[in-house]
């Protein structure tokens, strides 16, 4: 032939091509794009579509011990700190209407939004008695502010009783400075170490990792399981040698997902600026994106991020390198997809317990253990970014750990390729092992 | 030329291929014969560098086969050996590409080869959406897409008409008056003798029979007689040097040791009326089954 090909490159184009250019990939990452950037903005479209959550909550107070006031006080003052949005969560009107009257009005009105009564009565024993009476069950949040302040509105009605000066009242409720000096600066609180990890190594590092190497496997093998089924490989083999093909499925593997990579974090990247641009404020809990979003925003995070991520990058590449050839060697023994399909769970098993010992670094300060696990291959990159951040790690432990990933590596490709070069051609499962490891000890 | 010289091919402990030697010259079409497990495709995978074997030699023009000679070289595997999610004209490009041809030679080709084989209209379409046929074409295509120098055919003609099987063997012809050296198998005693000119017959992986097809039926001591007229097959059996009768239709294909027999026979029945009297080679498939001892055509 006059023009010369450079095999390997066509191998590598035609592969990225056969993965970037089909239809489901393209439906995938509009579906996963949609997810992401519907996940990051969840709040926003409750919101939008509206619900009970969103509407006043109306209190009738009926108030015989001229406790009013002070409780309207502190419920709002509590609803600030607790939804942060300023006097938008009760309405709180005080009623000349009797609890019976009230009480009918839940009939009359049934089709109307329910509405609470707060009872305030005096009483000899506790300066006042109250009652709350609701048709329905009473959120747990909303009770809870509702019944502190109902004890502040007593404490403050009974203080009054003492005549307290203003100045008297601020000493007795006013907040204690505390003055905080940690001897050693660098050690964070165990607080703030989890939230770093839960705001920033999980949805960043962690959780992308974890469904990249999945996603990276599953092509690996079944595009190699594809040729060897259709036998087309007797003829891509009779063209090019194994290890050219080899190289070029993982390489094509590692290009493909760190495409897809980079499309998670611009879907990411869509998904904070429309959050940026729209985000209204929702009810505090246990998960909330918008301190979330702004903790990955945050100067030390980032600082914190930067001094790692060569390191964290180099580690995260040599751990997807090794997933691949894994992948590829797996895939060159088995005869069919179904087989490929049982290889793959202990690949997903190992990448899954990664996923679990990182979580678990968060709930088990200092644990050896997962320190010695740490510097595993495969597990390594998924758990070292967690153990860092908490404190457990340092870059030199990345280091170690990426070298023992590339001798991983060097290891695979020598005895690996062997069996490829086997696998490939073998269509039979009768005596697979002893076939495998006779190409093992072949040179 | 491709030489084969004492090659043998063990698989564990079992010999898949036994001291194997012929070659094939420029515009030689070669037969390699045997049955199931007999070592063909063994055969075929170590010309084309895909095993390599135990002992022995396989050169290609005085070099030893190795993936700088492998663009020269077409290969039709005996299964399909397509990539059935690929269109025909991907995968023509995609097999192209990896014999090293530019895509300017892959489109030439390719073009030319789909009008022949009468193909063209399925460019577009995918590998499985074909009929077996048509697959088989297009695998033919694809193994000679960039004219080989050297070309593997292993079970050409399975699922194929009578129609196409002519197509085929046009095609196969012609490459070789084009100077390509063709080696192939198949079950098809009648198109091995059709236009092989030399053959290797293996049995266990060893070479029972080999050389041109015209010397083997020349020295092929047994002849065949067919003979028409109002005699009985019990009048044929009991004449000497005949091994034996078999009743065709309205005649008889008597089996004789040797042409020194002819007469003999002549003599003895030509006090019936015998309105037709012809002398034979023996068929391929009958040297075939005498050597390899079961026949093909089961």
């Amino acid at each position: 032939m006059k023009a010369m090909r450079n095999k390997l490159g066509f191998l590598i184009s035609v592969s990225l091509k056969r993965k970037i250019k089909s239809k489901w990939f393209i439906i995938a990452n509009i579906l996963v794009g949609l997810l992401i950037i519907g996940l990051l903005n969840i709040d926003t479209i409750i919101n939008y579509f509206g619900g009970d959550f969103n509407e006043k909550r109306v209190i009738y107070v009926v108030d015989n011990a001229n406790a009013y006031e002070s409780f309207k006080d502190f419920l709002s003052k509590s609803a600030i700190l607790s939804f942060e949005n300023e006097n938008d969560t009760y309405d709180i009107i005080l009623t000349q209407k009797s609890i019976e009257e009230l009480k009918k009005d839940y009939d009359s009105e049934s089709d109307k939004k329910e509405f609470w009564i707060v009872a305030f009565n005096k009483s000899e024993k506790n300066v006042i008695d109250a009652k709350v009476i609701s048709k329905s069950f009473i959120d747990t949040l909303d009770y809870q502010l509702l019944v502190g302040a109902i004890n502040n509105t007593k404490t403050m009605l009974a203080i009054r009783d003492y005549n307290l000066s203003e100045d008297d009242i601020n000493r007795l409720f006013g907040t204690i400075e505390v003055e905080r000096e940690i001897i050693d600066e660098n050690q964070k609180s165990e607080d703030e170490m989890m939230a770093s990890m839960f705001t920033t190594v999980f949805p960043v590092v962690v959780l992308p990792f974890f469904i990249l190497s999945i996603m990276l496997v599953q092509n690996i093998g079944s595009e190699v399981n594809d040729e060897k089924t259709t036998r087309g490989m007797e003829i891509i083999i009779s063209s090019v040698s194994p290890r050219k093909h080899f190289f070029a499925k993982v390489i094509a593997g590692n290009l493909f997902i760190l495409i897809q990579g980079i499309l998670l974090l611009v879907f990411g990247g869509i998904g904070l600026f429309i959050r940026s641009e729209t985000s209204t404020l929702v009810a505090k809990g246990s998960f909330d994106l918008t301190e979330i979003t702004s903790k990955l925003i945050t100067p030390s995070i980032i600082s914190e991020l930067t001094s790692i991520i060569p390191a964290l990058l180099i580690l995260m590449i040599l751990t997807f390198i090794g997933y691949s050839l894994v992948a590829g060697i797996l895939a060159s023994m088995t005869t069919n997809a179904e087989d490929f399909q049982h290889v793959q769970t202990p690949i997903m098993m190992i990448s899954l317990v990664g996923y679990y010992l990182s979580m678990m670094a968060g709930i088990f300060k200092g644990a050896t253990f997962l320190k010695i696990l740490s510097y595993f291959p495969f597990i390594s990159a998924i758990l070292s970014p967690s153990l860092l951040v908490m404190g457990d790690a340092t870059i030199i432990d990345f280091i170690i750990s990426a070298l023992i990933m590339a001798l991983t590596n060097y290891l695979l490709i020598k005895y690996g390729l062997r069996i490829y070069k086997v696998g490939i051609l073998n269509y039979s499962s009768k005596d697979l092992w002893k076939k495998m490891i006779k190409a093992l000890k072949e040179k | 030329m491709l030489k084969v010289e004492n090659v043998t091919k063990y698989y564990g402990d079992i010999k898949a291929v036994d001291n194997l030697s012929f070659e094939v010259r420029p515009g030689e079409i070669f037969g390699l014969l045997g049955v199931n497990g007999a070592g063909k495709t063994t055969t075929f995978r170590m010309i084309t560098n895909l095993l390599d074997p135990t002992s022995g030699k396989i050169t290609l023009n005085g070099k030893k086969i190795d993936y700088n000679m492998t663009d020269k070289i077409g290969f039709l595997t005996e299964e399909r050996s397509l990539l059935t999610k690929l269109t025909v004209k991907e995968q023509c490009y995609f097999f192209g590409a990896l014999k090293g041809m530019s895509d300017n030679e892959i489109e030439k080709s390719m073009n030319s080869l789909l009008n022949e084989f009468e193909v063209a209209e399925y460019k577009e379409r995918k590998i499985k959406e074909l009929s077996k046929g048509n697959q088989q074409k297009i695998q033919f295509v694809t193994a000679i897409l960039n004219h080989p120098k050297l070309l593997i055919l292993d079970e050409p003609f399975s699922g194929l008409d009578p129609i196409n099987v002519e197509l085929f063997k046009k095609v196969i012809i012609r490459l070789a008056n084009e100077g390509s050296m063709i080696i192939f198998s198949s079950h098809r005693m009648e198109h091995v003798e059709l236009f092989c000119e030399k053959l290797v017959i293996l049995v266990h992986g060893k070479s029972v029979l080999e050389g041109y097809l015209k010397d083997i039926k020349e020295n092929y001591q047994k002849k065949n007689i067919l003979i028409k007229g109002d005699l009985t097959k019990k009048d044929l059996e009991n004449i000497d040097g005949v091994i034996k009768v078999e009743k065709l239709k309205d005649e008889f294909n008597v089996q004789i040791k040797d042409k020194s027999y002819i007469d003999i026979v002549f003599n003895n029945i030509k006090k019936f009326k015998i309105i037709k009297f012809v002398v034979e080679e023996p068929t391929l498939n009958e040297i075939f089954v005498e050597k390899v001892g079961e026949s093909y055509e089961k």
